[in-house]
């Protein structure tokens, strides 16, 4: 029974209760759940399959440009991997990867609901998923596209003769999952609250969630419709892209990037919602300055519908609509700096514990800062005529959405695993890879901000000889970042059989999802809670027993 | 089992369709109808999209659109909106005697709602049908292909050989798309898009121009109709081929989303006829009814947009 005045006490030597896990053992009750939480458990192995068939591209991309020449593949098969490797990794990991596995499982623990308010819409979410990732790996095994993820036209109407159209609706019908799962998380967080949970005490967890939900529903329409027309203009010939016939090519463009660009924030969202839990929590300090780190939240899910055309300061749009979109791409950085501040302020005399998660966490603050700022260079106009297309683009964004999402991604799964899993996974294994993958990742994609300065084109099989050395320094950081990112995937499913059980707060923090059992039962908690206490409150008055948490190092230090 | 803190009561009544993760109707209701809301939020997103194309290219070819539309025929497209009005009107009455648990009513509000529906839908079948017969579907091989009898083509109404310098046709402006279509029958082996009915609209603006020294083409028009300075009506078919093609997708992904609603109605049909529906559980009526009134104001902004352009253009 949860008792909220001594949520320290972890009951290990107890009856096993039924937690979600083992309420049903067929595939049915798997494949027709209503859980929230099954539903999580299986977007997160889906999503690791997408996000190994995508690295394996990525080893491909990295082994070829190992040499300055086009030797391992040709260009037509490179423009076909760099290709596959930006929709395999955006569409099918990225995107969905916080909130469709750490959303749908803690959003309905982490308000005191039951589940989401729309069960059998997150289960559609799911088999949309599916059906739309299926689609697409089929048109790819069937020989793939090479338009570049961005499938600008005419070349993806008219001229490339590879598989648009699968693969198009293959994201097409992605798409909807992305909508339904933001339609739910807005459902969820305006109606399902418990009671005494204000919008106030909300953990910034869920106001990210629900910031990357207006993006999802506002913007993926958008790219639902643009792919649409590109599949009717590639099929039909007749279209608005193609110049012979009247059409406009930047019109695409203009349409593709109104979506794509708050896309990325869907893309980044989600990891600052995670980075605002654990750099709380892992420095044992209500967070600083909680309201605008929340509003920055809604700022930039807003604005980051106003500068799609930072993507198109070359194409041909015009100069004055260039000022427009640089100013505002200025505007846009504003609350992502903001974050990083109160993320500061927040460690600042705090209690840091540098546990795995909390290695994750600091290390998505270094790199997004690195990712954010070359963001502003590339959002100057003086700049962005120098570094379009080159690499310093490629490391940019690699470094806000590898270095910012995928590292929040990885600490906040470390983080919430004993509650997802019921099992504490290796702290030891946790750090190295943690410090493998930091390094891995600099390694790889910093030489690449100064390839890209000295003029090596994107999505080019080929450079310079004399570009060859920060090229192989490049792969070699490539090889350490697989090594880092393959180790959790080895002792997180080691943990799986051979881990620690994990007691109901491991971390013995104040949060909800933290007084409830791991893994929680089906209906998330035995009693559902009434809050009266705000959100990060590591006092006494959040029901947190002290003396428990001064015990914390001997209850979850494990080999 | 999850109950609140402090309540005794082990027996709970539950309403009607109260699903498990809800903890009373109330919260239910307000969570479905927050729910299809934001649907219908990206719906509109996912229409806004079509929406900015087609003012995108209105803008830059305002004649050509104006052309196009004018061979739409109001007629049909006004007893469709009227028909989509009416839908609306019996879609409320059933919302309305759903919550009086008025079975009957509810049965035959839906029915009518299904029969303006299905009126649209064969009204629409109609105009494509025009469209197919008189080669205004923008796709080669969609059009009624008629064979090229050799007998005599309609002789060029409107714009000069290519070769001449620009002058200004003498022509009768038309009234309506019926009469034009009716009077000549033009080959079209291959089922092409044809443009048979001159350039008024393009005329008249020209000479408005000439007459009224004020500008009347856009600076895409003046650059986009034109070949070597003359008038190129190969070129001005291609831009009211792109109204055309706007208009089929618009119109088309809108009848597949009354097409959809009639689906609802299908479904809401069944559960009013069993008597689902009580003053205690109409939401999934309400739902149904908000996404039919969103499929009706979609047509009534498509409506004008598509259909009453340049119509002052024209004497009627």
């Amino acid at each position: 029974m949860q008792n909220v005045d001594a949520i320290g006490s972890a009951d290990l030597t107890g009856p096993t209760k039924t937690n979600y896990l083992s309420n049903g053992f067929t595939l049915k009750s798997w494949l027709l759940t209503k859980d929230h939480k099954r539903i999580a458990i299986m977007y997160l192995i889906t999503i690791s399959l997408f996000f190994m068939a995508g690295g394996l591209y990525a080893a491909t991309i990295r082994l070829e440009l190992l040499t300055p020449d086009t030797d391992l593949l040709t260009s037509a098969t490179y423009n076909k991997v760099f290709t596959q490797h930006g929709i395999l990794m955006i569409f099918f990991f990225l995107i969905p990867s916080i909130p469709a596995v750490l959303g749908n499982f803690l959003l309905p623990i982490m308000i005191g609901a039951k589940d989401l308010a729309l069960p059998r819409i997150n289960l559609l979410s799911l088999y949309i998923y599916w059906i739309g990732g299926a689609l697409t790996v089929y048109a790819l095994l069937q020989g793939g596209v090479d338009t570049g993820w961005t499938f600008y036209t005419p070349y993806s109407t008219t001229f490339s003769n590879s598989y648009v159209m699968a693969v198009g609706l293959g994201i097409f019908i992605n798409g909807f999952s992305s909508i339904l799962t933001g339609l739910n998380f807005i459902v969820t967080v305006h109606t399902m609250r418990a009671p005494g949970m204000t919008w106030f005490r909300l953990p910034l967890f869920v106001w990210a969630q629900y910031a990357t939900s207006l993006v999802m529903i506002l913007g993926t329409p958008v790219i639902a419709i643009t792919v649409l027309l590109l599949a009717i203009e590639r099929t039909v010939q007749v279209g608005i892209f193609d110049p012979a016939i009247g059409g406009d090519p930047i019109l695409f463009q203009h349409m593709f990037w109104f979506y794509s660009h708050p896309a990325v924030y869907i893309m980044v969202l989600p990891g600052m919602g995670v980075v605002s839990e654990l750099i709380s929590n892992f420095s044992r300090k209500k967070i600083f300055g909680y309201e605008f780190i929340a509003f920055s939240s809604i700022a930039i899910a807003v604005f980051g519908f106003l500068v799609w055309g930072h993507h198109m300061f070359v194409s041909g749009q015009s100069i004055y609509a260039g000022m427009v979109f640089s100013f505002l791409t200025m505007v846009v950085a504003i609350p992502s700096a903001i974050k990083m501040f109160n993320w500061s302020a927040t460690l600042y005399k705090g209690s840091i514990s540098y546990d795995t998660p909390m290695l994750y966490g600091l290390g998505f603050m270094g790199l997004f800062l690195i990712g954010g700022l070359t963001g502003l260079f590339l959002g100057s106009l003086g700049l962005v005529v120098h570094l379009t297309d080159t690499y310093f683009v490629v490391a940019h964004f690699h470094y806000v959405m590898v270095g910012g999402q995928v590292i929040a991604y990885l600490g906040g799964l470390h983080y919430w695993w004993p509650k997802m899993t019921g099992r504490m996974y290796s702290e030891f294994w946790g750090k190295v890879s943690a410090m493998l993958v930091f390094i891995g990742f600099n390694l790889t994609f910093f030489p690449q901000f100064i390839l890209g300065y000295q003029g090596m084109p994107r999505r080019y099989a080929s450079y310079p000889a004399e570009l060859q050395v920060l090229n192989i320094f490049s792969t070699a950081g490539a090889s350490v970042l697989a090594v880092g990112f393959i180790m959790p995937l080895i002792y997180l499913v080691h943990s799986l059989f051979y881990g620690k059980k994990a007691p109901d707060n491991p971390w013995m923090l104040p949060g909800l999802e933290w007084r409830t059992s791991s893994p929680p039962p089906t209906e998330n908690f035995e009693k559902m809670p009434v809050v009266t206490w705000e959100a990060y409150e590591f006092g006494e008055e959040s029901g947190l027993d002290l003396d428990e948490a001064r015990r914390r190092e001997s209850v979850t230090t494990v080999s | 089992m999850a109950s609140h803190e402090g309540t005794h009561e082990e027996f709970h009544y539950h309403a009607p369709g109260l699903q498990h993760q809800f903890e009373d109707m109330k919260q239910q209701e307000e969570s479905v109808s927050i729910g299809m809301w934001m649907f219908l939020v990206q719906e509109i997103m996912f229409f806004g999209g079509l929406f900015s194309a087609y003012l995108v290219f209105r803008s830059r070819f305002p004649l050509a659109f104006a052309e196009g539309s004018n061979h739409l025929d109001p007629f049909w497209g006004g007893l469709n909106t009227l028909v989509l009005i009416v839908s609306s009107l019996t879609m409320a009455l059933t919302v309305f005697y759903a919550q009086r648990g008025n079975r009957n009513m509810q049965v035959l509000m839906i029915v009518l709602t299904m029969i303006f529906g299905a009126t649209f839908l064969g009204v629409k079948l109609i105009e494509y049908t025009d469209k197919y017969n008189n080669g205004l579907i923008p796709v080669t091989g969609w059009n009624k292909r008629i064979k090229d009898t050799g007998a005599s083509e309609h002789t060029a109404e409107t714009s000069p050989a290519k070769d001449a310098a620009f002058v200004l046709p003498l022509v009768e402006t038309r009234t309506s798309a019926a009469e034009s279509a009716t009077h000549e029958i033009h080959p079209n082996p291959k089922g092409e898009f044809q443009w048979n009915y001159g350039s008024h609209v393009f005329d008249y603006a020209i000479e408005k121009e000439k007459t009224s020294g004020k500008a009347y083409l856009t600076q895409s028009e003046r650059i986009g109709y034109f070949s070597n300075g003359a008038f190129d009506p190969n070129k001005y078919r291609d831009k009211i081929r792109i109204f055309f093609y706007i208009y089929f997708v618009m119109t088309g992904l809108h009848a597949l989303h009354m097409i959809i609603g009639l689906g609802v109605m299908v479904w809401l049909l069944w559960a009013a006829f069993r008597g689902t529906f009580s003053s205690d559980y109409y939401a999934p009526v309400e739902m149904s009814g908000l996404y039919w009134h969103f499929v009706d104001i979609v047509w009534i902004f498509l409506f004008p947009l598509l259909y009453l352009l340049g119509r002052h253009f024209l004497h009627s």
